[in-house]
């Protein structure tokens, strides 16, 4: 990595510390800081865009439980589950829900770098991967 | 209702409600083995960390929002985009007796198509070493086979003993007749029905070697029988740089088994020269610093933490030991090298040999000047110290003496006896390859060139001379042999019987 990288990314991050209130991500900070750079822009500027759009991609990323199911999943338990994930990382979490018929059945949940696979799918792959 | 039932339903609640949680992240981009990982969050250094199709490779770079990965075997089949996952498990090997007689991988996959290798129990690849308090000091001998080192230069269970030489000097073969021997001392061992009897097993670590030389040494080992006491652990020079890298820890960690467990083995590592350069490839691909030879700035902790793991553990920790005999391959015999002045630090002695001895068909081409062993002596067998007490300085003594009478003419009778004896002990430490000898064969020959019983023989007829008592022996002095083994030292009625026997072969070679 260069000098120059380096910059680019430590000002990215800069400005990402600007788009949080009350511990959580903001969009509506992060589009103003966005119009603000946008009118000043900085040196190697779409560096610096790739650099802040991979940083808020991770915010968003933190804060969503995308949710595969196989089937039908209702809306309470969709709820339900965003209910608990938010309990358990202690800050807003929303959900998404995403059909994915090749788990077979079960549900699969990813926070960020977090999953949490509770498919037939997943404990198939597990068995195999222990008889091998 | 029948509690079976209840208990199947039980089970299957359970599995249903199973929930799997994995920390995982995305490669980002992947080159040379080493993958630049996202996420990954709980990463922790050293982790496995799994990739699609199995495939397993170490956290080596944890930063702040990348985690740099390097992949074992084969990598080609991963892409940017691939999901990484963290498997919370260090990277451990299978270890136990199961793995004795087989060619593994750094992983202890099986490489010899023997079928899956038997083990209940693994060991984690990085370990920290033994402490000073359980440690003791290196008392027990681990014969060579090789009568130069063995009489000069003796090595001691726990010892590490460095193998240094240029290429082709003959330092494989030397770690690989010490394999060997080992294999034969445990045959006699354990037929003996001695309880007391301490077998050594053996691990060998191949390291960026070629699959044809590997191939030889495996032959080799299965000729002589010497197998079925070994472990083969091989990261050949078309394997990733990772699996270069982690083999000689893997093989260490296999070797703790033995230790942990109260036995002894002992572990080749051949060679370190290139374990070096697998890990300044991997720095490098890495980004890491690197500084001088332009190896990164901790590839002395890279050694450091390697051969301490080799020690001898006291009574209390089970006794066991691990006895290192890691190779360095120097250029033009430059000992003041970046990674041969590391590792020469860090051992108990060296097997220096040499270019010009090896050429000059002095074979094992050993440098008395230059080769030592700081411990070993404690663990020599008085037998030996008896007989060869005096030999490595008449020898060094010899090659001063020998490069001086290159210019002088004439030379007093002193000087020209010591010459000539000189001349015989270089004789009687040749040596062909794959054929140690029993310790008690090397008392029995020693003995002899103490007494000056080959000093009136032509210096060409030494070799012959050496090859004829030692028959003479086997054949016709069995009893004696084994009362120099089992006495491990010589009173005045085994130098009785030498006499005897010396004067009796005496005529019949002439
Ligand atoms: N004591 C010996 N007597 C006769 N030949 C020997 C002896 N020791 C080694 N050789 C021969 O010398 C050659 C080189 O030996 P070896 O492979 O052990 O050297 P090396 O230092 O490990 O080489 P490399 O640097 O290629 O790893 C081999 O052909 C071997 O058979
Ligand atoms: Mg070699």
């Amino acid at each position: 990595m260069t000098t120059a990288d380096k910059k680019t990314k430590a000002y990215a991050k800069s400005l990402m510390k600007l788009c949080w209130q009350d511990g959580e991500f903001s969009d509506e900070r992060a589009l103003a800081v966005l119009q603000s750079v946008e009118k000043n822009p900085p040196p190697r500027y779409a560096a610096f865009l790739k650099a802040f759009l991979a940083l808020v991609q991770r915010a968003v990323a933190d804060r969503t439980a995308v949710v595969e199911h196989a089937g039908s999943l209702s809306d309470e338990a969709l709820q339900a589950t965003g209910k608990k994930l938010s309990q358990r990382y202690g800050r807003a979490i929303e959900v998404q829900s995403r059909q994915n018929d090749a788990l077979i059945a079960g549900v699969r949940v990813r926070v960020g770098c977090d999953v949490y696979d509770s498919s037939i799918a997943a404990s198939l792959a597990e068995l195999e991967a222990s008889l091998s | 209702m029948s509690s079976v039932i209840e208990q199947i339903e039980q089970q299957i609640a359970n599995l249903q409600s199973k929930t799997v949680y994995s920390n995982t992240g995305q490669i980002l981009t992947i080159a040379d083995g080493v993958a630049k990982v996202t996420g990954l969050s709980e990463a922790m250094y050293n982790e496995m960390i799994e990739f699609p199709g199995g495939t397993i490779g170490i956290a080596l770079n944890l930063e702040e929002d990348e985690v740099g990965v390097v992949v074992l075997g084969e990598s080609t089949h991963l892409k940017a985009g691939d999901e990484a996952k963290c498997t919370g498990k260090l990277l451990s090997v299978p270890v136990g007796k199961g793995l004795l007689g087989r060619v593994v991988n750094p992983l202890g996959q099986p490489l010899d198509g023997k079928g899956p290798v038997e083990s209940s129990e693994s060991y984690p690849v990085e370990k920290i070493a033994p402490g000073i308090i359980e440690r003791r000091s290196v008392d027990q001998p681990l014969a060579t086979g090789i009568m130069a080192i063995d009489s000069m230069i003796p090595i001691g269970r726990g010892q590490r003993e460095l193998i240094i030489g240029d290429r082709g000097t003959g330092k494989t073969t030397i770690a690989i007749d010490t394999i060997i021997n080992q294999a034969k001392i445990n045959e006699v061992g354990l037929a003996s029905g001695d309880d007391s009897f301490r077998p050594v097993y053996s691990i060998y670590v191949a390291v960026g070697q070629k699959n044809s030389n590997l191939a030889r040494t495996l032959g080799v080992l299965e000729e002589s029988g010497a197998l079925k006491y070994t472990i083969i652990v091989s990261a050949a020079a078309s394997d990733a740089a990772a699996d270069q890298y982690l083999a000689p820890y893997a093989g260490a960690a296999m070797g703790e088994w033995f230790m942990a467990n109260g036995m002894d083995a002992l572990i080749v590592y051949d060679d370190l020269s290139k374990h070096a350069a697998a890990y300044r490839q991997m720095s490098l691909v890495l980004k890491r610093p690197s500084g001088r030879e332009a190896y990164p700035g901790d590839v002395f902790y890279l050694h450091s933490r390697l051969l301490e793991r080799s020690a001898r553990v006291n009574e209390d920790n089970g006794n066991g030991s691990l006895t290192a005999l890691p190779i360095i391959e120097t250029l033009a015999g430059d000992l003041s090298a970046y990674i041969p002045t590391n590792v020469i630090s860090i051992t108990d002695g060296q097997i220096f040999l040499e270019t010009d001895l090896f050429n000059q068909g002095i074979r094992p081409a050993v440098s008395v000047g230059l080769s030592v062993s700081r411990v070993g002596s404690a663990a020599q067998i008085k037998a030996t110290k008896q007989v060869a007490g005096k030999i490595k300085l008449e020898l060094a003594q010899f090659r001063e003496l020998a490069a001086f009478a290159q210019f002088g003419s004439d030379l007093d009778a002193k000087t020209k006896a010591q010459l000539d004896r000189g001349a015989r002990i270089v004789e009687l430490f040749k040596q062909p390859a794959f054929n140690p000898l029993p310790i008690e064969e090397q008392v029995a020959v020693l003995w002899g060139i103490q007494n000056e019983y080959y000093d009136s023989i032509d210096v060409s007829r030494i070799v012959a001379a050496a090859t004829s008592i030692r028959e003479f022996f086997t054949t016709r002095k069995e009893s004696l042999l084994t009362d120099i083994r089992t006495k491990a030292k010589l009173d005045a009625d085994l130098e009785a019987e030498l006499k005897k026997a010396y004067d009796e072969w005496k005529p019949s070679f002439a």
